[in-house]
């Protein structure tokens, strides 16, 4: 008898648990919708961490993240007082903290404490171990970059992003296959890439060149677009349909279906979340038969709901492909992605060299 | 009446005397005290300063101000405030002298600025811009939507040349060629309606020896003409007049050639921008399409044009470049390259702005057009500066503009139109980078790209086209 009460107690507290993340969810996509209706309550932080805690069941150490982004903030500021770029432009105040955030993303710094100890700054280096989250999902976030010190082409970048608003900069997040890195603006070269995974500035012919980058996807901004706040949550959004469909992997499709469909109103020609859509679509039909008791696919054509669902997923699909885009396979990804520290000559950007040239 | 003795008379006398001396002395003492009263206050003086001489004998002389005593009298916030009012005595002075300065240059300036002429000076003298004129004004009649580039490009060629070219031999000279490309197709069994198969035969007819045996005709690739490729000695060099003769062209000439046999034969093809550097480009019947490099006779990849390291993603989204041109920008862009003569020829003037307003009109985005108009912009607003004795190069000098509010309306044009620009997302491309990529070309991984394609046409041209 004790026994059937415990695990019944254990089944409704199971249950509990599933329903208090749902609202998780919820809540942090009526965070970011907030942040498109109003555009005053943006905030890029907030945005990722709202992601990064309802994935993890509500319980990201917010103490522990805010004291990590402070130390770096520190080290910036630190930085920023210590050195001057040879840079002369109008805007040279803006493009030094652009490079001392980059210094600190990327570079080893020897640093003193207020008792005069020496000490060593490492900087956070990409994590070759589950680059895509195949293991655990946490490998995209933020939180986890912070607390191991090893993230991949989605943390750093994020990272990059959220310590430029903090200290006052401007940064664009601009998308590749599989990939996100990101964009600056100065006067004096107009826009330029910051690639955060292998800390060089690459030129665009690196990703055009890619093999998986179709001409049309770069013209219609799918690619290699410097992302304004909207389309930027947008991104987010696809983050927590991701994290929502890496949470749940038997869901019905509504939330994510929810969360693209917002993402598109923001960025039209978004891949991921044009992908998500599709997907989501998909789910619905399956989720649809088997209510019905019926089998997909081969069930399909026997509902007009899903008959319709179905033909929108075709012409979703063939849109998708005309925009340019085309799968990079993940091995793919990776050889890409290290052609830029090998072929480092060809691909860097030699007029942002000037970023390694200060003057004390 | 008692009559006065005499001693009574001497006493009086006595008592008057010593009353007056009274008087008198007590006058003298009382003056005498008045001049004393004064000393007291001298004394506490004294005292105070020879406490302060013996603390600090170098500060004697400093400021007699008595709050010294409440403010603390250490030294250095003496030194201090002697040197923060001398501080404030030289900027007060400076202020003056500046405003006095600013005032004198205000006036400089409204006098200058009656006598500053704010426009190019015009070329318009010179008895061979009339042929531009005339040029422009036939350009400027062309349908934008549907004209002859072989009209067009022999006008302004023929413009540059003073009118001394004949329309009509031109004209011959190209149904020439356009007869024998089409007789060529025939006697290679192409398909004559083939878009693929014309463009493929033009291809041919630029890069392979074409020869039709029974009337004796040969014809020998076109070369590229390394010399002077950007036509800075010798603007003609740009002409597809130039390649006629010559046999050789560079990548502005090969493809209006292009363009205009193109025409003659009906075949559709197009004009596409790259960095320095323009191609072809046009699809076969299944809506495939192709890029023609002529400057090498071949067949190129997007990912080869990309490769060239300075196309920027903006670029792209824009559309400045790798986009087929439709109609409206040729145009365009050929009266950039008519603007871009004139300057050549004579120089900046009010007829180029013309030019360069109608070149945007049609396509706000040409970057050839957008290029040419900050050259105009800066040469005006340098040449207008230096009228003022400023020299806008240097920029300590620059900063006089601010008297002359139209100059500032000029630097703000010049400003924005460069803004206009990095917004295109354009970026200068030096010529030896240029010339590398172009060489890049001869790479085995280009050759053979172009041999597969051509091995593709080869076939393809004989298929006749299923509908």
């Amino acid at each position: 008898m004790k026994k059937t009460l415990f695990i019944l107690y254990l089944f409704l507290s199971s249950f509990q648990i599933g329903f208090s993340q749902e609202n998780l969810f919820e809540e942090s996509f009526g965070t970011l919708n907030e942040m498109l209706v109003d555009s005053t309550k943006y905030s890029f932080k907030k945005a990722v961490f709202s992601v990064e805690n309802a994935y993890n069941y509500g319980t990201l150490d917010t103490i522990h993240i805010n004291h990590e982004l402070t130390k770096l903030n520190t080290l910036i500021i630190g930085l920023l007082k210590s050195r001057k770029l040879e840079y002369h432009e109008k805007d040279s105040i803006t493009v030094n903290k652009y490079a001392s955030l980059f210094t600190v993303l990327n570079d080893t710094i020897p640093i003193k404490d207020k008792n005069n100890e020496d000490y060593i700054y490492i900087p956070y280096r990409y994590d070759f171990d589950d680059p895509f989250g195949h293991k655990d999902w946490n490998s995209m976030f933020v939180s986890k970059l912070l607390m191991t010190g090893k993230g991949n082409c989605h943390s750093l970048p994020y990272l990059y992003k959220i310590l430029a608003e903090q200290i006052g900069v401007d940064a664009h997040l601009a998308l590749a296959p599989n990939h996100v890195y990101i964009k600056h603006r100065n006067k004096k070269d107009g826009w330029y890439n910051t690639e955060l995974t292998s800390g060089i500035f690459p030129i665009d012919a690196w990703i055009m060149a890619s093999g998986y980058v179709h001409l049309d996807a770069i013209v219609n901004g799918m690619y290699m677009k410097a992302l304004n706040d909207k389309e930027t949550i947008g991104v987010c959004l696809i983050d927590l349909a991701q994290a929502y469909e890496n949470r749940f992997p038997y869901h019905n499709g509504d939330f994510v279906l929810k969360c693209s469909e917002l993402a598109l109103q923001q960025y039209p020609n978004f891949s991921n979340a044009l992908l998500m859509n599709i997907e989501a679509k998909r789910r619905q039909i399956e989720t649809f038969l088997r209510k019905k008791n019926a089998e997909f696919p081969n069930d399909i054509s026997k509902y007009p709901d899903t008959v319709q669902l179905f033909a929108e997923i075709e012409n979703q699909i063939i849109n998708t492909h005309k925009l340019g885009y085309r799968k990079m396979p993940e091995e793919m990804y990776l050889n890409w992605l290290v052609s830029l520290k090998e072929e480092r000559e060809k691909y860097s950007n030699k007029k942002i060299n000037t970023f390694n040239q200060t003057t004390n | 009446m008692p009559t006065l003795t005499e001693t009574e008379k001497s006493m009086r006398n006595k008592m008057k005397i010593i009353g007056l001396t009274l008087l008198f002395g007590l006058n003298c003492s009382l003056t005498f005290g008045q001049v004393q009263m004064p000393t007291a206050p001298q004394a506490t003086r004294f005292q105070q300063y020879g406490n302060n001489g013996l603390q600090n004998p170098n500060t004697v002389v400093s400021v007699p101000n008595p709050m010294d005593i409440f403010n603390g009298t250490s030294d250095q916030q003496r030194i201090q405030k002697q040197n923060q009012m001398l501080i404030q005595e030289v900027e007060q002075n400076e202020k003056l002298r500046t405003e006095q300065l600013n005032q004198v240059n205000k006036d400089i300036a409204e006098y200058n600025s009656n006598r500053i002429n704010y426009s190019l000076p015009s070329y318009g003298n010179i008895e061979s811009t009339k042929y531009y004129r005339n040029a422009f004004d036939k350009l400027n009649g062309l349908n934008p939507n549907d004209f002859s580039v072989e009209k067009a490009t022999f006008l302004i060629e023929n413009a540059y040349f003073e009118e001394k070219q004949n329309y009509e031999d031109f004209n011959k000279l190209i149904i020439q060629i356009g007869d024998f490309l089409r007789e060529k197709m025939e006697a290679l069994g192409y398909d004559q309606k083939s878009n693929l198969a014309k463009n493929f035969m033009l291809f041919k007819f630029f890069s392979d020896t074409l020869e039709i045996e029974s009337k004796n005709l040969k014809h020998l690739p076109f070369k590229y003409d390394f010399e002077d490729y950007m036509g800075i000695e010798d603007w003609s060099k740009m002409f597809v007049s130039k390649l006629l003769t010559t046999a050789k062209g560079q990548c502005n000439s090969l493809p209006r050639l292009y363009l205009i046999l193109a025409e003659e034969i009906g075949a559709e093809a197009f004009l596409s921008l790259a960095p320095n550097h323009s191609y072809i480009r046009f699809r076969d019947d299944y809506d495939n399409w192709y890029n023609v490099e002529l400057t090498n006779g071949m067949f190129t990849t997007q990912t080869f044009i990309l490769q060239s390291g300075y196309i920027k993603s903006e670029a792209l989204q824009n559309e400045i470049f790798m986009q087929k041109m439709s109609s409206k920008q040729l145009l365009s862009q050929l009266l950039a390259d008519f603007a871009m003569g004139y300057t050549r020829k004579f120089g900046y003037d009010s007829f180029v702005k013309e030019v360069i307003d109608k070149s945007l009109l049609l396509d706000p985005n040409s970057i050839s057009a957008n290029m040419l108009n900050s050259n105009y912009l800066t040469i005006k607003f340098e040449y207008v500066a230096k009228q003022a004795n400023i020299n806008p190069r240097n920029n300590q000098e620059l900063q006089n503009i601010r008297y002359f509010p139209k100059m500032v309306e000029l630097l703000n044009q010049v400003n924005s139109q460069y803004s206009q620009i990095d917004n295109l997302g354009y970026e200068f491309m030096p010529p030896k980078a240029y010339e590398e990529w172009l060489n890049s070309l001869k790479d085995e991984k280009q050759k053979q790209d172009s041999k597969d394609l051509e091995n593709q046409f080869n076939i393809k041209v004989k298929q006749p086209i299923k509908n």
